[in-house]
């Protein structure tokens, strides 16, 4: 049996919140295979974005554990971590993260720093990644000059740039409009295609039904979790 | 290149370009911060070099008595008591002595000190004048300029020769040669013979008002405070060679007057020594408190300008919470965001220090060229000036880069 590429055990995540407690995540347990492609869903405040953070090893649980590729992470300290999120997880942000006043291309060969390539590498490996999501003439532009559906190509360029194992998409069409979120979602299906294991939140349901598995969050927990039948595939 | 240097380098360059990009997005920001900075060290560096001046400028009015040497005078009557001053009369025949016995003395230059008035024409000048013997020429380094110095002969005879000082000079006869005319001092005419070389000024010091007269006529023609057997020296200069001890030269002079007028064991003796090393020492203990002082009063300023940098830097890492998050979520470790910071904090300093810097030496040249008092800015000082600027940004840029680094990649990628 393969090891699952993210597991949860036993997963809980509480916050005190006037004198009481509250249970972000109370005790999830699944696992996500290499090629899934997973769309989280549910109400603002169900714990899914609690729950992605935590696989993504941003956010800590209270108790439980989030393991990577088979490997246990609640013993890591913050420098393991950081590691790891740099060289086996990509994120996608609904708000795009870029930096201002810095190309695209220097944008996405951030990650790529912190992993100690040297610069001429970084270059080249950055100018493919943009090359590939089609911004190949759009290397040196900063952000303003870029539109939402452009920024967010660079945005996925940059998570891919170090190759990881595991695409993070925090509602990453959540600020664009219908159409270019048509055309980010094509492009998650033809990564995911093309080998690449997504987990994505979203709470609309057109864009949870490109991916492949539907899981459901509500008060913390897990109450549904079925492949998604009537899959949206979009022609290209 | 190892690859680990590398990297380092890598890193350290990107860290640079991340620096420079946030202060140029925040120029005028920048600029007043840097500004705090600027004048602290603007203060201290013309702190260290006004200190450094008076140094300069002090150990300059040592060295124009001469080279090496001792200086023998008695103790002053309100330190040691009248017996003592009476006994401790330091006479002729103690400086021949010390010439004779003690190895390593060049040359003697016993004298009488009064303050007189010089008349010639309608114009007079007050200076003091000094008897001496041929001996003081060659210990003190003073030269005739024109016409001639004291002789043994105008000694012997207690001639009514005077040699006179630039300053007095000019007082008295402006640019006329004067040699061969009669002035009067206090009352008694002496024919000048003999201009000395002119020795400048320090500290406000004028080396050039004085006149040299005879010992001999110095004793029988002026008043002095104490009065004076036939004998009597007020004060003694006693040249060294070089290369000779002045400590175990002073222990021997010492022991000699001991000696000679039976100071017991534990008694106090009549007379000081003095050398120009210890005058080298103590002058270089109080300049160099001076300095001290001088430089912890202007480091307050660079301590303001300090917090200011600290004030920003908090701004800074405020307002930039969520690209830590950022940062951290694509693989920043802490020390990656506590050196991107550190890094700016040091280069914002670095500048501000450079610019206090210019300031301090274009101040020093107008202070210079003003006050002819010397404010040297040497290499070491400009190199220290940027280098403790850096340290002062690491200093109060290290608890927001710290905090900075503390975030939790969540809760900073969460702030608006």
């Amino acid at each position: 049996m393969t090891v699952p590429l993210v597991e949860t055990v036993s997963l809980v995540k509480e916050y005190a919140s006037g004198g009481g407690t509250v249970h972000a995540i109370a005790g999830v347990s699944l696992a996500i295979a290499r090629g899934e492609f997973v769309a989280i869903m549910g109400a603002s405040g169900s714990g899914k974005s609690t729950f992605m953070n935590m696989i993504g090893c941003l956010d800590v649980p209270s108790s439980g554990d989030v393991r990577i590729d088979g490997t246990a992470t609640s013993a890591m300290d913050s420098d393991a971590l950081a590691e790891l999120r740099n060289g086996k997880i990509g994120f996608v942000f609904q708000q795009f993260n870029l930096l201002p006043r810095t190309t695209a291309l220097d944008n996405v060969a951030v990650p790529l720093i912190y992993a100690g390539v040297g610069r001429a590498e970084r270059q080249e490996r950055a100018r493919a990644k943009l090359g590939a999501m089609g911004l190949g003439d759009r290397l040196d532009h900063s952000p303003a000059k870029l539109s939402g559906g452009q920024q967010q190509r660079v945005a996925i360029a940059r998570a891919l740039v170090t190759e990881p194992l595991i695409l993070l998409a925090d509602e990453p069409t959540g600020a664009l409009d219908s159409q270019t979120s048509e055309d980010i979602m094509q492009l998650f299906q033809s990564l995911n295609d093309a080998g690449n294991t997504i987990v994505l939140v979203t709470h609309e349901r057109e864009v949870a039904d490109h991916a492949s598995r539907r899981i459901m969050f509500r008060d913390g927990k897990v109450i549904e979790d079925t492949p998604v039948t009537s899959r949206r595939l979009v022609k290209p | 290149m190892k690859p680990a240097f590398r990297k380092a380098a890598s890193r350290a360059a990107f860290n640079l370009g991340i620096a420079l990009t946030a202060l140029r997005v925040n120029l005028m920001r920048s600029i007043l911060t840097t500004l705090g900075v600027s004048i602290g060290v603007f203060a201290v560096v013309l702190a260290v070099a006004v200190g450094s001046g008076a140094q300069v400028s002090v150990m300059g009015a040592i060295n124009s008595l001469g080279s090496n040497m001792a200086i023998v005078f008695p103790v002053p009557d309100d330190e040691g008591g009248g017996s003592v001053a009476e006994r401790g009369r330091l006479t002729m025949r103690d400086a021949v002595a010390i010439e004779r016995h003690i190895e390593g003395v060049t040359a003697i230059a016993p004298q009488l000190r009064a303050n007189v008035q010089i008349v010639s024409g309608g114009r007079n000048a007050a200076t003091e004048a000094i008897g001496v013997t041929p001996g003081y020429a060659q210990v003190t380094n003073a030269v005739a300029e024109t016409g001639r110095f004291i002789s043994e002969a105008d000694v012997r005879a207690a001639a009514r020769t005077i040699v006179l000082g630039r300053t007095v000079v000019t007082k008295l006869f402006g640019d006329y040669d004067p040699i061969g005319e009669t002035v009067r001092v206090n009352k008694v005419p002496f024919t000048v013979v003999g201009i000395l070389e002119a020795k400048g000024s320090n500290l406000g010091e004028d080396n050039d008002d004085l006149a040299l007269v005879p010992i001999s006529a110095a004793r029988q023609r002026f008043t002095t405070d104490l009065p004076l057997g036939p004998d009597d020296l007020r004060i003694l200069f006693v040249g060294i060679e070089d290369g000779v001890s002045l400590g175990k030269v002073k222990r021997e002079i010492s022991r000699l007057l001991r000696d000679r007028y039976r100071v017991r064991d534990g008694e106090g003796s009549p007379f000081i020594i003095r050398t120009t090393e210890e005058f080298m020492e103590e002058t270089a203990m109080v300049t160099g408190i001076f300095q001290a002082v001088l430089v912890a009063i202007a480091s307050i300023s660079l301590l303001v300008g300090g917090i200011g940098i600290m004030n920003i830097m908090l701004v800074s890492v405020t307002e930039r919470t969520r690209e830590i998050g950022l940062r951290m979520a694509l693989g920043a470790k802490r020390s990656d965001i506590r050196n991107q910071f550190l890094v700016e904090a040091a280069v914002l300093c670095m500048i501000g220090g450079a610019i206090g810097l210019l300031l301090a030496i274009a101040a020093a040249a107008v202070f210079q060229a003003q006050a002819d008092f010397p404010v040297p800015i040497g290499v070491g000082t400009a190199i220290g000036a940027i280098l403790f600027s850096a340290v002062v940004g690491l200093l109060f840029g290290g608890w927001p880069a710290i905090r900075a680094s503390r975030l939790s990649p969540i809760e900073a990628l969460r702030t608006e």
